[in-house]
């Protein structure tokens, strides 16, 4: 269509510029200068409408060449994916038709691959950010409508896999999208480390002291943490914090699900605990074999159990009896660790439980905090803190469903780690230059030492002594003389810092 | 009409038009020939109705529906649309959200048989939930009826890739090789470029670990402590630094004396650039890792261990402090109730 | 002169004016649809604005065909077995012939699938021409309009061209005898020859019950920047690249295959569907033709279809808001589809998933089994309604032809 007319205008111009040439042609009409440059217009126009031409013509004759030959060439070839949206198991070769009708071209078309690199990383964060707020939309079309604050209990002390621990816990916290307190206990008063662990989490924390220290037996443990827990709840009580507690052990392991599931509770919630034990013995990780009978047995799980119409019928309780003899009896024991009947972790209580003041709606069946947990008392569970249990909300689908994990892993009592975890490498070790660069002796952390020994091995022989390797290394001495063979809490070496 | 002067003036007027015509009708031709695209220019129909597309545009100006007739695809031009709409909002954006960083890469094997998989797998996804974007994350599994992996997968809200396998393994190291290795032939297949770093399931993050391995050039190594339930001892993997540098290696209980020679550096202890993987000009070597060899953990490996002047400790003050754990839990045992 | 200048800038400034107006009114008209529905459209009730009458054909032309092969039941064109059954028991379905105002053929076009499980139409303008001989040689309808007032479901690639190579179908146009017709049809481009004026582009088959299974809560979190699973490059049928897909799936991978925002691969996981409902776009290119099923499973999946296909017209265009739950990038824009993508507002992108959550789009986009108000077979019979009442021109006078019965290629005519 469009060729049409510019093959019409191509015809037009050329018999315009017949006519036109023959005018200035005429000596007595305008001078030489005007009639090149319009020629010379003239000229490249029609250069240009016989290109297009060719181009044109290029074309018809490609299509006149090839298309014979394209008739199915390849018949039947079946597709061998499942997402061919049409099922077109043929095509034709090389055809280049401008369909009369269509804008669209039937036919080989370029792949157009841009040149700049890419992706560009400004749009990646702006991916990012459009995804954070879809995610965040989410949450206020289908979450929680009016979220209540969660307050999360988390006793803790000092210790090799405290790290660890309550980073595990501290992300989890870090992840819920509510309003959250923080109430850590730290056995044995208050310390730098935690305090500098928990404080990153940047989250509202309480770091409170408790003056006694974690003892090494599990079931003194047991009750120590309960009262610490206790010492948590009065907490609430004092500062009259409002929201929903929820303990959240260093030993336990979240489904982001439970926050959600917890808002549910109106005064005590219960949700299903699912137990981890493993055997305690670190040297048996390395042999796989005998991992499958492990796979048969069901995990065991603590928490509500309901009837057929959801109703709380019961517990779901630990069943340490086949452990019977084999538990391990304090930290470090090669035995399987073995949980209480119901953990603490399982339960969730609104605060004004809590409170002192009775505000109208706290129900009757709560006991004062201040009658419960004395020092001789074993809080078990929170259950101790009503007068009836049956008033427990189970939570999770009825307790069907496990949202978190409880899985106590500590290394020996005595074990050490560096402070803070960042190594003071000891440089009074040194490798003799004749040693070979990997030595087989393992290094280890001795004992009685509280920085890890470690080998190195030089690269660059002879490498420079700097002064400041010495000075590290007589601090080191300082450290060894003043750390204690056999503390529980050791490598907080309070001498260096 | 004129003199034969004249005439014979404009015969070779004509003449050297014509040429000049033909020439251009050549080439024309020729280029008729070329497959591209583009030819679509010349056969374009008159321009499609806009209206029964604009009627549900949200945010279409006016005056551009007027340019849009002009336009050669006669159709909505998008950026011009898309980029109208951006300039209102960038005002409200807060700029430094959009400070880039580099793509981290995290390539996580599981064991079907592994009893604390999904559980680790909550633990791990809830740390990694926490590390600023750009991130993703390659899960690799075997193939299962259960749909359980994923199903914890898509509740974390991390981007991430869900590969699978089916071959079947009796080795759990050649397993997990192999599922690294099937991560990083993605990594390659889809040239995507970030630090690639092996996080098993049984390894505990420090948060800055994430903010201190995008400064990895090429390759990156830290120390890692791995510790075991009831053990007394903390062992120490990875380099010893002088600053950065990168001067010697912590060793691991190595009793076993083949294994010493193998390999000093824990899979998990190390990142790298994974343009290493698809880029071999950039770095310098000359054959790509397909064409080296099919395991590309191997090559990875070893040229960890190699590329020492390209290697730094992180972080890059010494090296000394500890970011990652391993922890090492035995399977429960438990104790037949008969 | 000069007034008539004038008079014309008048207009086109009244032109413009009345553009923006367009516009404006475009834009409020969502706002309200978010809280409702997609429109007053899709939830209209069919029952009572039109009559159809089903003619009852001998089983060859349908139920025959089905027994034949019941993969016809599954595949993407399985709606115009699903259209009859679901029209048989209709209160639209009139008994009355006199009384209807659409005459319905129920033939299996598509239906007739080689060893692979193909639909390859050879036989089905032979087919097409002798149920259209069959009625028009024992009802008078027929000849009174020629078809005028009949539709016809014919859902394959190129529609009533029947054929599955686009060059040919483009040689063969619409099959003679169906050119006065009203044809239902999955193709939809625009200004194609194949696509007749006033056809209804319906939606391609996708198994309802089986999406249905792999719903996913709609808070699970959606993490994927864009999703794509299919082909880039049909290699058996177009080795160098460029034509399958316009050379836009190829486009695609070249350019995003590093980019971490885009999940895309020809790896069909068993989470497709799951991976879908996380994912924030959804790449719709066109394959060999310009539509796919993604669309549909882009709308059930509430994630946002980007539609890559140069002048697609989409199913129920005039009932579904399409402009305004996808995003829509030119085939010579696809290099730049992470810019394009990037920089829709965070505002629009959450405008278009509320649309999309709706359930009356989603429902227009599905033949359930057994039918329910608002799906496709209503949007159909919608469509159909929207025509009514038939313009007077339809109608012939006594002895006129329009059609040319022996039209068309030879083989077209053999007897089936």
């Amino acid at each position: 269509m469009k060729l049409s007319a510019l093959h019409q205008s191509y015809l037009s111009r050329r018999a315009n510029s017949f006519r036109a040439s023959s005018s200035p042609l005429d000596p007595s009409s305008l001078d030489g200068g005007l009639k090149s440059i319009f020629w010379l217009v003239l000229h490249g126009l029609c250069c240009l409408v016989s290109l297009l031409l060719g181009f044109r013509f290029s074309r018809v004759v490609f299509f006149l060449l090839f298309s014979p030959s394209s008739t199915p060439p390849t018949a039947l070839l079946h597709s061998t994916s499942p997402f061919r949206p049409a099922s077109l198991p043929v095509q034709s070769l090389n055809t280049t038709v401008a369909t009369p009708s269509s804008r669209v071209v039937v036919g080989r078309h370029g792949i157009l691959i841009r040149p700049w690199p890419h992706p560009d990383p400004v749009e990646v964060m702006k991916a990012h950010r459009i995804i954070d707020r879809v995610q965040r939309e989410q949450r206020v079309q289908y979450g929680v409508k009016t979220p209540r604050p969660v307050i999360a209990v988390t006793p803790t002390y000092v210790r090799t896999f405290q790290t660890l621990h309550l980073t595990g816990v501290m992300h989890s916290l870090m992840n819920v999208p509510y309003d959250l307190t923080w109430i850590v206990v730290e056995a044995g008063g208050t310390t730098n480390e935690t305090a500098w662990l928990v404080a990153r989490s940047g989250l509202r924390v309480v770091h409170v002291g408790f003056e006694e220290e974690m003892p090494v037996s599990w079931d003194d443990r047991h009750r120590l943490e309960a009262r610490m827990r206790l010492r948590a709840l009065r907490v609430v009580r004092e500062l009259k914090l409002e929201g929903i507690v929820m303990f959240a052990d260093d030993s336990n392991m979240h489904s982001m699900e439970l926050f959600d599931e917890i808002q549910k509770v109106k005064w005590v919630g219960a949700v299903s605990v699912g137990i981890l034990v493993h055997s305690g013995d670190p040297e048996e990780e390395s042999s796989v074999a005998q991992k499958d009978d492990v796979e048969n047995s069901p995990m065991p799980v603590q928490g509500p159990s309901c009837n057929s119409s959801d109703q709380l019928v019961g517990w779901h309780t630990f069943n340490s009896l086949p452990y019977e003899g084999k538990g391990a009896k304090s930290v470090g024991d090669v035995a399987t660790v073995l949980p209480r009947k119901l953990e603490w972790a399982g339960f969730v209580l609104n605060s004004r439980l809590l409170w002192k003041e009775n505000e109208g709606d706290k129900p009757e069946w709560v006991k004062d905090l201040d009658t419960v947990g004395g020092d001789a008392e074993d809080i078990e569970t929170p259950l101790s803190l009503l007068k009836d249990p049956s008033v427990v909300e189970p939570l999770g689908s009825c307790g069907r469903k496990i949202l978190l994990w409880w899985l106590r892993v500590e290394a020996r009592a005595d074990s050490k780690f560096p402070a803070r975890w960042i190594i003071d490498t000891p440089m009074e070790v040194t490798v003799p230059s004749k040693r070979t660069p990997w030595p087989d002796a393992p290094p280890e952390l001795p004992s009685n030492e509280t920085t890890i020994t470690t080998e190195e091995n030089r690269e660059k022989p002879g490498t420079k002594t700097r002064p400041r390797k010495s000075k590290r290394s007589s601090r080191s001495k300082k450290k060894r003389e003043s750390s204690v063979v056999d503390t529980q809490v050791s490598a907080r070496n309070s001498g260096e810092q | 009409m004129g003199t034969a002067e004249r005439s014979k003036k404009k015969v070779l007027l004509y003449k050297k038009a014509i040429v000049h015509f033909l020439l251009c009708f050549v080439m024309g031709f020729f280029t008729g020939f070329a497959p591209t695209g583009k030819s679509s220019i010349f056969s374009t129909s008159p321009p499609v109705l806009l209206s029964n597309r604009s009627a549900f545009s949200p945010a279409q100006p006016g005056e551009l529906l007027l340019e849009e007739r002009t336009e050669e695809s006669g159709k909505f031009n998008r950026k011009l649309d898309e980029s109208e709409g951006e300039n209102s909002s960038k005002e409200e954006e807060k700029e430094e959200d959009l400070i880039p960083r580099r793509l981290i890469i995290l390539v996580t094997p599981t064991r079907m048989n592994d009893r604390l998989r999904e559980v680790n797998l909550r633990r791990l996804s809830n740390t990694l939930r926490l590390v600023p974007p750009p991130f993703l994350w390659v899960v690799v599994e075997q193939k299962s009826d259960s749909s359980e992996v994923s199903e914890i997968l898509r509740k974390t809200g991390i981007m991430y890739r869900h590969l699978v396998f089916r071959e079947n393994f009796t080795d759990p190291e050649v397993e997990m090789d192999h599922q690294r290795n099937l991560a990083l032939n993605h990594i390659e297949h889809h040239r995507l470029s970030g630090i690639v770093h092996f996080a098993g399931l049984s390894n505990v993050y420090d948060l800055q670990f994430f903010d201190e391995i995008r400064a990895i050039e090429v390759f990156g190594t830290w120390p890692m402590a791995i510790v075991s339930a009831n053990g007394k001892k903390v062992i120490i993997e990875g380099p010893v630094c002088d600053s950065s540098e990168v001067v010697g290696w912590h060793l691991r209980k190595m009793n076993n004396l083949t294994e010493t020679k193998s390999s000093p550096v824990h899979i998990s202890s190390f990142a790298f650039n994974s343009s290493v993987l698809w880029d071999p000009e950039r770095w310098g070597r000359l054959s790509s890792v397909q064409g080296t060899t099919q395991n590309t953990i191997k090559f990875v490996k070893k040229e960890v261990l190699e590329e020492e002047t390209k290697l730094i400790g992180i972080p890059p003050e010494g090296c000394s402090k500890i970011m990652l754990w391993n922890v090492q839990i035995a399977p429960g045992t438990t104790p037949n109730s008969t | 002169m000069k007034d008539w200048r004038w008079a014309f800038l008048g207009l086109v400034c009244f032109g413009l004016v009345l553009r923006i107006g367009a516009v404006e009114r475009g834009r409020g008209q969502p706002t309200e649809r978010i809280s409702g529905s997609a429109g007053d459209v899709l939830e209209d009730d069919p029952v009572g604005r039109l009559k159809v009458f089903v003619y009852e054909l001998p089983s060859k032309y349908n139920k025959k065909i089905l027994q034949k092969d019941p993969r016809c039941l599954t595949h993407m064109f399985a709606a115009e077995i699903f259209m009859h059954r679901f029209l048989l028991s209709s209160p639209v379905r009139t008994l009355n012939p006199a009384e209807a105002d659409w005459f319905y053929t129920p033939v299996y076009s598509t239906c007739d699938l080689t060893p692979n499980g193909l639909p390859l139409p050879f036989k089905s303008p032979r087919m097409m021409r002798s149920a259209i001989q069959l009625i028009s040689s024992n009802w008078p309808y027929w000849n009174r309009t020629e078809g005028a007032d009949h539709f016809f479901i014919v859902p394959h690639d190129f529609g009533a061209c029947f054929h599955y190579l686009e060059e040919k179908a483009i040689e063969r146009r619409i099959l003679t005898l169906l050119q006065r017709a009203t044809l239902v049809q999955t193709f939809g481009q625009k200004n194609h020859v194949c696509l007749k004026d006033g056809s209804i582009t319906i939606p391609p088959y996708a198994p309802p019950q089986k999406m249905e299974a792999h719903l996913i809560p709609p808070h699970i979190p959606r993490s994927i920047f864009v999703y794509f699973r299919g082909l880039f490059y049909d290699v058996g049928n177009d080795p160098e690249g460029g034509y399958y897909a316009r050379g836009a799936r190829a486009a695609v991978w070249e350019n995003f295959k590093d980019n971490p925002l885009f999940d895309i691969s020809t790896e069909h996981p068993t989470t497709y569907y799951e991976d879908m409902q996380r994912a924030i776009f959804c790449l719709c290119p066109l394959g060999w033709a310009p539509w796919s099923p993604r669309l549909v499973e882009a709308v059930i999946f509430g994630c946002i279809p980007v539609i890559i296909a140069d002048d697609i017209v989409l199913p129920f265009a005039d009932a579904i808001p399409w402009e305004d739950i996808g995003v829509f990038v030119d085939e010579k824009d696809v290099p730049n589809l992470d810019t394009i993508l990037t920089s829709i507002p965070p505002e629009v992108i959450l405008r278009k998933q509320r649309l999309l959550a709706n359930p009356s789009m989603k429902q227009a986009m599905l033949f359930p089994q057994p039918a329910q108000s608002g799906d496709a077979f209503h949007q159909i019979l919608n469509g159909l309604a929207r025509k009514l009442p038939h313009d007077k021109s339809v109608y012939l006078k006594a002895g006129e032809k329009v059609l040319n019965w022996t039209a068309g290629p030879v083989a077209d005519l053999k007897p089936w």
